[in-house]
């Protein structure tokens, strides 16, 4: 597997072209620019110039002691682990249902089909929808909760902040465990089915299966749909601005929301909502790289650190030759 | 992937900001001589559509207009335009209007040296106004610090307190306008015994706490920033207490503004049968008509209403309309603005609009900014039971006062009244609601709280 | 025996009733809106939501078609610049994690880990500058800065990547060695077909994140020969004092109708599945 011809390693230079070209264009540039932007005295609309701050981190030194800045960041890690746990469990047991050969489930390709379409419908009609099924003091969830009895009078649910935040999670939750199951499924038929047939042979449980086979080898998918749901987890934006504009009472403000407020809501904080995006970036860095590390394939390291030692000696010894 | 995306625009305008570095020069190199297009940004298609019926009637007036429209709903149209506005060049924006809750940036504020000064377009500023006798809130909004006028608008948005006839009726007796004016005010007092009568026949004086907020915000003597600090006026101050009390006595229906309860109470689906909603003219025309549950008398509550003299005197909306300084074709920009903002003729924009006949006639009539106009006009409603509108409309517009207005007002308004909610539903106490309030100010605006 | 039998039997009711109530809360919300296209304005002010169909749906459509743009146009300009994004973004991550697995080269790793690293930075921050630099370079009212960009979409590169580490055998690319074919040959013809599945699943992914995509078109394109679908929905609501919901809707329901074409031609594969390897192997 790994002697791959040395003679074609410039193919894989050629061919990664495009994407570092575009990448540097289109992503490192604007990066370094905010960057640069937090810690110039940049705000207020139509300016043109800045300066360099005295204090260069005195942007960042405002941000940290924002209070609300604060308690958006709280906000999110809150709500974010409201729509993740239960998004990666009902992914991964659909998973395991749609993947198992115990169950032939029937319609499974309907199934599929049919979880991750509201993945397709755009973010802001979800959150009307959503705002007017919880409308107070007359709406669809208040109606039926009358009607069963479950209330007396029409609860405000607006109001009540645990019960935004839910709502805010159940839309993220709703919206992407679809996706999250779909990569989960490719990630299991990656998984070599002799093994499966020899675990059935020795009469382990599907539930044993799942545990015991299944989740190890689903680590590097695992990793990636908790990469990118953290990352889109902590970037969360529109649903919480479109449902009840963070409110109420800062309930739902993100931290997104919050650096957007910084910039747009009227005092036009270049500098400093650049700052807190920095931060952000800073804080999704360390959060990855701490899942990377939890996660990190011990054996494959040691896989690795061999194959480079292996490379070393063959290049020692073909000098000596 | 990448979720969310959309908050890439929150920096966009940072974005703006540097290019206007990279494009200083090209602002001097797009000074082409008799050039025939005119740009024009708005957030509607109501002024590109005025730009038709000017052409019509101005057929010598050969220019090309290049319209830009985007809504304001998703918080796109001001970073764009003052994108265009900071980037300059030929494709920068000639006309372009701003809507109440942010006129002020553009006329006094931050992008206020965007604007030129209407009497630079070539018009006769002091003559026409008075000529026109235009509301003079809506002067006020549009005269940048240094004392020059730079926007107008053509509608005028004063409020009024529209109520229901048989309501009226069953609780004082009669529905007339004179009689009822003097039921829900002059004043605050006036208005909460007016509610107390309603009460004990089981109705509610308005739908819901967000009805009372505009009149309370326009009314009140000073705006939220004083000396570069956040003030609270104490007509403002006061919000807190009526709304709480309100709730608890049960004067509304505790609903919000623009939700499916709030346009439910407009044809007696809520809880309590709704007395009165306060609002501008376009509030009948756009929301209120619509939302009665019948299109002629007799339907729902079509027909059912009446204005009368608010309890304060306030405004809520309208478009002002805005000239780039550095706009080459300044003199046909001026005569179509002219034409919009200042022309009371019966071939004026603004008689056309007060009539609804700038696109044939039957359309929906409208307060106009010129008293010259409104006093040529007919604003007879067969929604308010076949009322003239303009007689209330018109003095409304004279109570209003666009000096308590900042910059700010959208953002601020929205974290007091978030927070006069929390208070009202018994989340927290009033000293907590009014710190939070004020720390929300700091955090976010950057305006010094004590 | 019989027990077991008896309780896979209850596990595959709950499965089942699990999966139908799923599906019907991922069908609701596409039934509001295709019934909401048939309300007036003012019946939705009413009741937001609501099952039974009304007769507007005409006079909706005549409220679209009243505005100053034109549905086809946005329709057409949707398509290409998701049509394009959607194709960059498939080809040249596939191009990209063929050279990760194919080859060995000496920055291999490190530039893997780049990638990752990539993926990280929050699109918040590869936002900012980003316009200014359309503006720069005279790409606004232009759908290019909505394609390009998506040739370097890190996430799409880990999931083909991964994709390739599990079904490719590096023995067909060598036996087309022998036969003489150069790598990009064998690449365009040999391996694409190969990842045919991966980059479906791939493709509704982007195609619909691109359809759906607002804020930026919605800044960057300024002239109404150049709106696409969702920036005229967004016209459509105006500003809140006067908005045709009655229309934003029927919008809504146009701007998801080519979605549901797409998305179930390609479904085929996300009922087959796709195989994704881990790292090693």
């Amino acid at each position: 597997m790994r002697n791959k011809g040395v003679n074609y390693a410039k193919y894989g230079y050629i061919f990664s072209i495009p994407f570092v070209l575009t990448f540097l264009i289109f992503s490192l540039y604007p990066t370094i620019f905010t960057a640069v932007i937090g810690f110039t005295d940049l705000r207020g609309m139509g300016r043109t110039e800045f300066n360099f701050l005295k204090q260069p981190f005195d942007n960042f030194v405002l941000i940290l002691n924002n209070p609300t800045f604060r308690k958006s960041l709280g906000t999110t890690a809150i709500i974010w682990l409201m729509n993740f746990i239960p998004q990666i469990l009902l992914s991964l047991l659909l998973t395991a249902w749609f993947t198992t050969r115990r169950f032939k489930i029937r319609g499974q390709g309907a199934f599929k089909v049919l979880l991750y379409m509201p993945n397709i419908i755009t973010a802001a009609t979800i959150a009307i929808l959503f705002n007017s099924l919880f409308g107070y003091p007359k709406g669809p969830v208040n109606d039926l909760f009358m009607r069963f009895g479950w209330l007396d009078a029409p609860a405000n649910f607006h109001m009540q902040k645990w019960t935004a935040r839910g709502v805010v999670a159940f839309i993220q939750f709703w919206m992407w465990y679809g996706n999250s199951m779909i990569v989960l499924i490719a990630g299991v038929l990656g998984i070599d089915p002799t093994l499966f047939e020899a675990a059935e042979i020795d009469g382990a449980t599907s539930t044993q299966i799942f545990f015991k086979i299944t989740l190890p080898r689903l680590k590097t998918i695992l990793l990636y749909v908790l990469i990118t749901s953290m990352i889109g987890g902590l970037q969360m934006f529109d649903i919480p601005r479109l449902f009840l504009w963070g409110g109420p009472d800062s309930a739902t403000l993100t931290a997104s929301l919050f650096i957007y407020n910084q910039a747009f809501s009227g005092s036009y904080l270049y500098n400093r909502a650049a700052a807190a995006s920095m931060i952000m970036f800073l804080i999704i860095v360390v959060l990855s790289a701490a899942l990377f590390h939890l996660m990190r394939d011990k054996d494959e390291a040691k896989f690795r650190k061999a194959e480079r030692l292996r490379i070393r000696n063959a290049k020692k010894q073909g000098e000596l030759v | 992937m990448k979720r969310n995306m959309r908050i890439v625009v929150s920096f966009l305008l940072i974005a703006c900001m540097s290019f206007s570095l990279f494009a200083a020069g090209q602002t001097e190199a797009a000074k082409a001589p008799a050039r025939k297009v005119i740009n024009l940004w708005s957030f509607t298609d109501e002024v590109p559509k005025m730009i038709d019926k000017y052409k019509e009637l101005n057929p010598n007036w050969d220019y090309d207009v290049n319209v830009t429209i985007i809504a304001t709903t998703d918080g796109a149209y001001q970073p764009a335009l003052d994108a265009a506005l900071a980037a300059g060049g030929a494709n920068a924006p000639d006309i372009y209007t701003a809507e109440s809750a942010f006129v002020l940036k553009y006329t006094q504020g931050d992008a206020s040296h965007f604007a030129a000064p209407y009497k630079s377009l070539g018009i006769d500023v002091a003559k026409k106004l008075k000529e026109a006798d235009i509301a003079p809130y809506t002067v006020e909004i549009g005269t940048n610090t240094k004392g020059d006028l730079v926007g107008l608008g053509y509608q005028a948005t004063g409020g009024a307190f529209i109520y229901r006839r048989s309501i009226a009726k069953d609780v004082w007796g009669t529905d007339d306008p004179a009689v009822i004016k003097t039921k829900v005010g002059p004043g605050w007092d006036k208005f909460f015994q007016a509610a107390e009568d309603l009460r004990k026949k089981n109705y509610a004086i308005i739908s819901g706490d967000g009805d009372i907020w505009h009149a309370i915000e326009g009314a009140s003597a000073k705006g939220w920033i004083v000396d570069d600090k956040l003030f609270i006026d104490p007509d403002r101050e006061m919000f807190i207490d009526v709304a709480k009390t309100m709730l608890e006595k049960g004067y509304h229906n505790d609903t919000r503004d623009w939700t499916d309860a709030w346009f439910a109470d407009m044809k007696d689906a809520g809880a309590k049968k709704v007395f009165g909603f306060f609002g501008p003219a376009w509030l009948i025309n756009y929301v209120m008509a619509g939302n009665s549950g019948g299109t002629k008398p007799g339907e729902g509550t079509y027909g059912d209403w009446a204005v009368c003299e608010p309890p304060v005197g306030f405004f809520w909306g309208g478009t002002w309309l805005i000239t780039n300084d550095k706009s080459p074709v300044k003199d046909a920009v001026g005569d179509f603005i002219e034409w919009v903002t200042l022309d009371s003729s019966e071939t004026g924009l603004q008689y056309y609009w007060a009539n609804g006949t700038l696109n044939g006639p039957g359309g929906t009539k409208d307060t106009v900014a010129s008293g010259t106009v409104m006093k040529k006009s007919d604003g007879t409603l067969p929604f308010l039971g076949g009322q003239d509108m303009f007689d209330v409309f018109v003095p409304a517009g004279a109570f209003a006062s666009g000096r308590n207005k900042t910059q700010y007002d959208e953002t601020i308004n929205t974290y007091w009244r978030d927070q006069v909610r929390s208070y009202s539903a018994g989340n927290k106490s009033r000293a907590a609601a009014i710190a939070e309030f004020k720390q929300q100010v700091a955090d976010n605006l950057a305006i010094a709280v004590k | 025996m019989k027990s077991l039998k008896a309780s896979t039997n209850i596990t595959k009711t709950i499965i089942y009733v699990v999966c139908i109530f799923l599906a019907i809360l991922s069908v609701f919300p596409f039934l509001v809106m295709f019934i909401n296209a048939t309300r007036s304005t003012f019946q939705i002010q009413q009741d937001s939501v609501s099952l039974l169909p009304s007769k507007y749906l005409a006079s909706n459509w005549a409220v679209f078609k009243g505005k100053s743009f034109n549905p086809v146009v946005g329709f057409v300009n949707s398509m290409l610049s998701s049509g394009g994004a959607t194709l960059c973004a498939v080809y040249f991550s596939s191009l990209t994690a063929y050279a990760l697995v194919a080859y060995s080269w000496k920055l291999r790793q490190p530039f893997f880990t780049f990638i990752l690293a990539v993926l990280m930075i929050p699109a918040q921050v590869t936002g900012i500058g980003f316009y200014q630099f359309m503006y720069r370079i005279g790409w606004t009212n232009s759908l290019l800065p909505l394609i390009f960009p998506a040739i370097a979409s890190p996430s799409m590169v880990f999931f083909m990547r991964q994709y390739l580490m599990a079904t490719l055998s590096l023995d067909i690319v060598n036996s087309a060695r022998i036969d003489g074919a150069g790598e990009f040959y064998t690449f365009n013809r040999i391996i694409l077909p190969i990842m045919k599945p991966a980059m479906a699943t791939q493709a509704i992914f982007t195609f619909v994140f691109s359809w759906n995509s607002l804020f930026i078109p919605l800044i960057l394109l300024t002239n109404s020969k150049k709106y696409t679908m969702p920036i005229m929905v967004s016209l459509l609501r105006g500003d809140i004092y006067k908005t045709e919901y009655g229309a934003v809707y029927l919008g809504l329901s146009l701007t998801v109708l080519p979605l549901f074409v797409i998305y179930f031609l390609l479904s085929k594969y996300i009922i087959a599945g796709v195989a994704l390897g881990a790292l090693k192997e």
